[in-house]
């Protein structure tokens, strides 16, 4: 009996270890998402503005999670979500579980969207989704929904 | 006794079987997703448009097209129905975009106040229906009545209106002003820069060149970007 209990316990300790966490959201702000969009010496992010409640966004959320997953030694996936703060608790968090979404996740705690908008790109009139893409000495922005294939070609560009 | 342990120690076993292969299963259920990843219905159409002729729409001092768009009592408006407007307040906006919801009181406001300066407001909503079921012509009424809108909200039939202006999303303004016979476009953009607190906006745009046009003054901020909903 015990040892059953034992092995048992082993076993969904052993299975969780295996599991990789849901993603957290991690607030920022102004000065967060220009430190965020800061090219890295050893990966390139790709970096995505996504909304819970815009439709064509999260249609293409399970490209870069896939993406980020084939490239995991290459690429960090960031995803900044545009949501309302104070709805991180009641559909963000809980979006991010029910979809299994494991890519990092910030959200941008900033409604003066004018200010921070030509940081990203300067032909950016705030539709949403976007997507930029930075390296070391590269930069791709892309004003519109990416298929998979669309996100695997930007990034093979980079790679 | 023993019974009763090797029982006990059986659903314990089932228990955890059944709990593991549930995470187990959990992993690879790509379907999770609230959109199947299927292809976009219309690829063609979207490459073309983003790759080999971007639809670059209106600049300042550009005519603006006029239009005759369904609005949600029947009717069928045109901009030059309006024969004592100075010019015209358009704004693509839709239902189911939380910045266009967050604006409607202050969209209402803002006809109420113009439309009698000679600048109403012409709400025309560029979505899809098929891509956003709630942006349909018969929720646009529903919208309307619930929220009491001042103005004709108009659905752009077949969306041949919103690439000639060179919307990309809602909301979008478009200020016009009457000159002859044209309509020209004075200013592009935001209606102000905080979509979350009307009382902590530090820019007025749209107010702002209203203002501008009504004194006969240059308008200071002709363009301004804001977070919005991709139309559709």
């Amino acid at each position: 009996m015990k040892k059953q209990l034992l092995l048992i316990s082993i076993l969904i300790s052993f299975i969780s270890c295996d599991q990789r966490p849901v993603s957290k959201v991690i607030t920022i702000d102004q000065k967060g998402l220009k430190e965020v969009t800061l090219p890295l010496n050893e990966k390139i992010k790709v970096i995505n503005f996504w909304a819970t409640w815009c439709a064509p966004c999260v249609e293409e959320l399970p490209y870069f999670e896939k993406i980020g997953a084939k490239y995991e030694d290459k690429l960090e996936v960031i995803l900044i979500s545009l949501d309302d703060a104070k709805n991180i608790k009641s559909a963000v968090q809980p979006f991010l579980k029910n979809n299994q979404i494991k890519s990092k996740v910030l959200l941008l705690d900033d409604p003066y969207a004018a200010e921070w908008i030509p940081l990203i790109d300067a032909h950016w009139d705030g539709a949403i989704p976007v997507t930029l893409i930075v390296s070391k000495n590269k930069k791709q922005f892309y004003n519109k929904a990416l298929s998979y294939d669309e996100l695997q070609d930007a990034v093979e560009k980079f790679l | 006794m023993k019974t009763l342990k090797i029982l006990t120690g059986l659903l314990l076993v089932a228990l955890a079987i059944a709990f593991i292969s549930g995470m187990l299963d959990s992993h690879d259920r790509e379907n999770l997703y609230a959109p199947p990843p299927v292809p976009k219905q219309y690829p063609i159409k979207e490459s073309t448009q983003e790759n080999a002729t971007p639809t670059r729409g209106y600049g300042i001092g550009d005519a603006a097209t006029d239009f005759l768009l369904k609005n949600i009592d029947g009717d069928r408006i045109s901009l030059k129905d309006y024969k004592d407007a100075k010019g015209f307040v358009i704004i693509f906006t839709c239902n189911h975009c939380p910045y266009s919801v967050a604006y409607e009181d202050r969209i209402i406001a803002l006809d109420k106040k113009y439309k009698n300066l000679g600048y109403p407001v012409i709400a025309i909503n560029p979505n899809n229906p098929k891509e956003y079921p709630t942006d349909s012509f018969e929720f646009m009424k529903v919208r309307a009545r619930e929220k009491g809108f001042s103005f004709p909200y108009l659905l752009d039939e077949g969306q041949k209106i919103y690439p000639q202006y060179g919307a990309t999303k809602t909301p979008h303004v478009f200020l016009l002003q009457k000159e002859g016979e044209e309509n020209i476009v004075k200013y592009i953009g935001a209606i102000d820069d905080n979509y979350q607190d009307a009382t902590a906006v530090k820019n007025n745009y749209l107010e702002n060149a209203l203002q501008s046009l009504l004194s006969g003054k240059a308008i200071h901020v002709t363009e301004s970007v804001a977070i919005g909903c991709r139309i559709k």
